[in-house]
Order: structure tokens, then sequence, then C-alpha cells
């Protein structure tokens, strides 16, 4: 799993919770991590906001945060979110909380395994109507009690970096009235976090942000290739560029960096070249073999299909069924060409019991080339 | 609202957030189906896909683990399942007032390896575009996506097979009368990727090639390896991952397996054929019986008898539907390109490491 971590902070634990959560004295969840989805979908959000700011009101959206607690629940996932709709001017909040409800029961039907976490804002200040939500998503009826609930805020100030703060809430007051609308907000630490079948969505994601129509087209496997191919060469010239302007005294050598790049070389292998060249041969030549293969069982089909439903000049049952059996001969050789070449066999007829045949042995045959290429 | 005119859809839009949500719920899932609604807009043209989420699938959580054909086929099954559309309409309504697209759109699947071309997603397909012209079927495959590109690709059925498919006759004359082949099934659309400004900005804010010419040096070894640099999520290395023998082996077996079905469809319909020439045979028997007994009542001077009754007496056997084979054909065409792909990009990989490795 990949990480983009946050900035530094002052990481502090929170204080112990008074009387009435006295039993609540882990210092948990100690790391958020924040998956890609659930950022992408808070942003969205934040784009589909409906008031623009104005000096008296916030524009800021606020919804759920849902994923998954490890089990002592000091490291939390955050997996999706969903947004709340919640009104907000100068002395009074409003969170639908019926529509939260519901939408958290439609949520967690889809996905049994998750769990409400917490809430997000985008905005990233934290005042009192941030304490009157954060009290609600921690209390024990509608929230995440006894986990902690997580507070992520999320900047999306034009022309401003988007930044992330996680926190987490310990109540505090002057006395007990007061208790429900204040909390003392600690941060934790966060990260992005990403696993291999979402870095290829991240990266045609991220192919798209230096293109001025913020589009890209979902492209074929060799496209990419060639432009990872081409990226890769690029790095190679630079380090290559790098150590020659060393060598010609140009530029400050640096052993770390030397050591790296030797460690680096000394990793490729000492092979036998008549041995490489055989494997190489024989591996090209298997692997346009299944090619060839494909292609011909596909032409082979596609003739199959077209005589299914070819018109034919004669009438009767007779003419279709010697067709039919030549049907089954062809679609049969198309399977079978791999070993003859795709030639054999042209003999049509209604033998129909022949196919069965020679497909025993073809089968584990075919299958296994690839295998017996893998070196 | 005066100039809606009816466009039909040339290329799909897909939001970043729609892609990353598809590969998740797919990817969770894994190798268990999976499969959501989407919701967004069309305009002019292009379809905007702008959110999804997943169907719930019922219960087969808990059942053990070795059932897991079962909750695929339920998944499988998912866009079509009453409760499902209760739960999607539930959804939209939710989505509606958080601003978001409240169009149902479609559904999208997972795949392994481009298996999808069945009769389910035919059903579900038709499902959705019965009611809506303008909704497509997105399909992600997860193990094509594990190796480097992503594999998102959007589907939708043609006209003509949409009414061929309505009145449910695939028999051979009414394919020769329509001209529906395999090819005809479903068209491609071509599928964008389309990102927020805000996301773009994001986007700039996760590693990416380092912006200043003049990088800090490591002062030791231990420095670089403790720190190792991010390496920008564009483009990426990944699909320079020499292991592609295990998803051509794969694609044969898959391929393997049409083959098979191929003949059980040949079979069935041979079998049919049989029946049918060996009715016939005793319907013109029957024919001739009754001629020439009409013959002799008549030079008997007796009313001859109906010469069709064979109709009541013989019934002719059902024509089996064609539409399997067709989606097999279509399967077939489907992992023979999908074996160029392959071929393609291993075959240059070859030769780069070929090329490494041997001294010019």
């Amino acid at each position: 799993m990949a990480t983009v971590d946050s900035g530094p902070f002052l990481h502090l634990s929170r204080p112990l919770a008074p009387s009435t959560f006295n039993f609540q004295n882990t210092l948990a969840p100690l790391l958020v991590n924040i998956q890609p989805q659930a950022i992408l979908s808070i942003l969205d959000h934040a784009v589909r906001r409906d008031i623009p700011a104005t000096p008296t009101t916030s524009s800021r959206v606020i919804g759920a945060l849902i994923g998954t607690r490890s089990e002592d629940g000091s490291d939390v996932s955050v997996v999706s979110s969903f947004a709340i709709p919640h009104t907000e001017n100068e002395d009074q909040v409003e969170v639908d909380v019926e529509y939260q409800k519901n939408m958290l029961s439609l949520q967690l039907k889809a996905n049994p395994r998750e769990t409400l976490l917490g809430w997000y804002t985008t905005s990233p200040e934290l005042n009192s109507f941030s304490a009157l939500i954060q009290n609600f998503f921690a209390s024990p009826e509608t929230g995440t009690f006894p986990h902690p609930a997580v507070h992520l805020t999320v900047s999306t100030e034009p022309g401003a970096d988007v930044q992330l703060r996680a926190y987490i809430s310990s109540p505090v007051a002057v006395n007990a009235e007061r208790a429900a609308e204040s909390c003392l907000f600690v941060q934790v630490p966060h990260k992005l976090a990403y696993n291999d079948a979402e870095r290829s969505a991240l990266d045609l994601i991220s192919s798209a942000k230096d293109n001025e129509s913020r589009a890209a087209p979902i492209g074929s496997d060799i496209e990419s290739l060639a432009r990872s191919l081409e990226s890769t060469i690029d790095l190679l010239d630079r380090v290559s560029e790098f150590v020659s302007a060393i060598i010609d005294e140009e530029q400050e050598p640096n052993n770390a960096l030397g050591q790296y790049l030797m460690s680096a070389l000394a990793l490729a292998p000492k092979v036998d070249p008549v041995q490489i060249e055989a494997d190489f041969n024989n591996h090209v030549q298997d692997v346009l073999m299944v090619s060839y293969l494909a292609n011909s069982i596909r032409t082979q089909i596609d003739l199959s299909q077209r005589l299914a439903t070819a018109i034919l000049s004669n009438d009767g049952v007779e003419v279709k069924d010697g067709e039919k059996g030549e049907r089954g001969e062809r679609g049969e050789r198309g399977g079978r060409g791999g070993k003859r070449g795709g030639r054999g066999g042209g003999r049509g007829g209604g033998q129909q019991r022949e196919p069965r045949e020679p497909r025993e042995p073809r089968e584990p045959r075919e299958s296994r080339e690839p295998r017996e290429s893998v070196e | 609202m005066a100039d809606f005119k009816d466009v039909p859809l040339k290329t799909i839009q897909v939001q970043a957030l729609v892609v990353m949500k598809i590969v998740k719920h797919c990817s969770a899932s894994f190798p268990t189906t999976a499969t959501g609604s989407i919701a967004g807009m069309d305009q002019d043209g292009v379809l905007d896909i702008t959110n999804s989420f997943p169907f719930p699938t019922a219960d087969v959580v808990n059942v053990e683990g070795n059932h897991q054909n079962d909750a695929s086929a339920l998944a499988a099954a998912a866009p079509r399942a009453k409760a499902n559309v209760a739960y999607q309409n539930e959804m939209i309504r939710h989505l509606k007032e958080v601003n978001a697209d409240a169009n149902n759109v479609g559904w999208y699947t997972s795949a392994t390896m481009g298996n999808f071309v069945n009769l389910g997603f035919i059903e579900n397909q038709y499902h959705y575009q019965r009611e809506n012209d303008k909704t497509v079927a997105l399909v992600h495959d997860v193990s094509r996506s594990s190796q480097g590109a992503l594999s998102l690709r959007a589907f939708k059925l043609t006209t003509t097979f949409m009414t061929a498919y309505k009145e449910g006759k695939f028999t051979t004359e009414s394919l020769q009368k329509s001209k529906l082949t395999f090819r005809d099934i479903f068209t491609e659309l071509p599928v964008h990727l389309h990102n927020s400004h805000l996301l773009t900005a994001f986007l700039h804010q996760i590693p990416a090639k380092p912006t200043t010419s003049e990088v800090a040096m490591p002062t030791s070894l231990a420095d670089l390896q403790n720190n190792p640099i991010q390496m920008p999520l564009y483009p990426s290395a990944d699909n320079l991952d020499l292991s592609i023998d295990p998803f051509l082996e794969k694609t044969c077996d898959l391929l393997l397996d049409s083959i098979e079905s191929h003949y059980t469809e040949l079979n069935n319909y041979q079998y049919y054929q049989r029946q049918l020439a060996r009715e016939q045979t005793k319907i013109t028997a029957w024919q001739t019986k009754r001629k020439s007994e009409n013959a002799a009542r008549v030079a008997a001077k007796q009313q001859p008898l109906p010469e069709d009754e064979w109709q009541r007496i013989f019934k002719l056997p059902q024509e089996p539907s064609r539409l399997e084979g067709m989606l097999n054909a279509k399967q077939v065409e489907q992992y023979s390109k999908q074996v160029d792909g392959f071929t393609a990009c291993i075959s240059a990989k070859m030769f780069a490491v070929r090329g490494n490795l041997l001294p010019e």
C-alpha cells in the first residue's frame, strides 16, 4: 500500500474524558488512512454546494465519513463518504438528521462491513458549530461512541492548496450545560492510502491533470505501455546525464547516490547469451502462437456463425443438415488449428461424433503452452 | 427545454469520482462479480456520468466462502432485482437532495479477463435500455487493470438487437431476416475521463516530478533508502511488469471454455436438426400414405380425407435459440482481441528484456 503523508504537526494525545466518559480511556485513533475515493467524493460535493460564500454565512458543506476500524480502534480507514444537507448562518446550524440516518442505512446495506467513522467539512476552520456537529457524531445514539468521531477538514479555498486535516475531540466545557456545544479538537495524523487496484485508476486520473480540458481518453494497454517506456527512458537519460556530468567533473559527486546506483546495477543478472537467445525465441514463438490460435479460433467461430444464418438457395432440411455437419467440422478445425497450422482436416460431411476425439489431447496442450514458457 | 433534441449517445464522459468508486467496489469484491448503478446526465450526445453506488448483495456475505459462485450469480442479477430497483430509486432521491445528478443512466459491472458477455449482461442492459435508451453498461476489468492500464469500457445494445430481444426470437429464419450477427449485439462507446477543477488542483499536490531543478543531495545511502523518492502517479511504471503469461494463460483457458460451449450449442442444434429430419420423414410418409388412400377413396367414389391433418398429428420440434451461440461468438471475438493486445505488449517487453540482457 502506497501512501502520501501529510505535513508535520505537533501530535498531542488528547486529554482523557471526564467522568461520564471515563471508561473510554484510549487515545485512539492514532492514524487515519484516507482512501482516494473518499476525498474525491468530498471534492465533488464541494463543487456541487449550492450557496456561494457570503460574509455572514459560510459556504462549507458537510458529510459523513464511513469506513473500517482496526480491531483495537487505533487505525481507521475512511473508505467513502456521503453528503448531508445542512444550512448554517450566524447563529444557528441545521443538519438534516433524518437524511443522515437514511443515507447511512442505505450505504451500509451495500457495504455491510463498514461503519460510521465521523464527518467532514469543506472549510479548514473549527468553530462552535463544528463542536456541535462533532458532539452529534460522537454521541452514543447517533454517532460513533465508544470510538471517537473523526473530523476531517478539507480546505477548498480557490487559489490555495487543498489541505486535509484530521481531528478527534475531547469534551470540554466550563459547565455541564455548555458541554453539548463545545469540545476540544486534537489533530491526529492522516495519510492518503491507495492500493494496487486504485493505482491504475489514479494513474489515469492524474494523466488528465495537465490537460487544458481536464479530460483524458481511456486508452489501450499498448498506448500506456508506450508512455511508460518513454518516461522510463527519460529517467534513464537523466541518470546517465547526471553520471556523465560527474565524470566530466562538472558537478559535485555524491557518494550516496553513487552507492545507490551501483547496487541497482548489481541487480542485473549474469546470464549466458546463448541461453537467453534460446529462451527468448521460445517464448516469443509461444506467445505469437497463442495469438495466432486465438485469431484462428475467432475466424472459425465467425465463419460458423455466418454459415448458421446463411441463406441457402436450396430448400429442404437435408441440405441444411449437411451444412450443419460441415459447421461442426469447421468449428472443430478452428480449435485444432494450432497443431495442424489451421489447414488440416478439410473434409466436410456429417460425422458429428468425430469432433470429440481430437479435442481431448488438444486441451491440456494448448492451455499448457503459456505455462511452459514461464521461465 | 425548448430544443430538447434526441441526439444518440456518442461518447461517455466519466468523472474521476465514478472511476474511483467503481474500481474500489470491484476490486474489494473480487473475484465475486460486483454490480452497481450509475447516475449522470446526457447532453448533446455526451453522457456525463457523475456518480455511482454499489448494489447491496443481500446476505450472501455471511454464507461460507465456497458459495462464491452463488454470490457472483446473485450480484450479476442484482441490477434487475426488484429490491434493487427500489434501492436505486431511494438512493437517487437522496443524492438529488445534495445536488448530485439524479438520473439513472445505467449500471456497472466487474469482469475478469473480459468474460462479461453472457445472457445476464444482456438481460441487465435490456432491462435498463428498455425504459431509457440513453443508458450504458460500464465494464471494469479488474484483472486487466491490475497489470497497468485501467480497463473501463462502455457498452450499449443496438436497436436491432433490442427489437429482436423484445420478440425473444433468435431462430435461423428471424436472424436471416433481420441480418443480425453477433457483431451487432452491442456497440462500444468511447470513454473519456473528466476531472473537476478542484480535483485538478488536488492532483497537483500529490507527488509529481520535482518542480525545481536543484534537488538536495542525500547524505548517505541509508538516507536514500529510508526516504524513497515518491514516483509520480503518472506515467506509472507499473505496466512494465513482465509477468503477463498468467494473463495469457487465463485467457486461453477462458477461450477453451468458449469453444466448449460452442460445441454444446452445435450439438444442440444438430440434435434439433436430426429430430426435425426424422419428423419430416414421418410426415412425408404419412402424406404419401394419405394420398394413396385418397386416390383409393376417389376411385371408390368416396369423400377424400383432408390432407393437412398432419399438422395436428405431428409436432415439429422447437428450434433452439441462436442467442447463446451469438453471445459465445462475441465472447470469443472479445478474447482473441484481448490476446492480441497482450501479445503486442509482451513482445515489446520481451525485446526490451533481451536488449537488456544481451550485450550488443
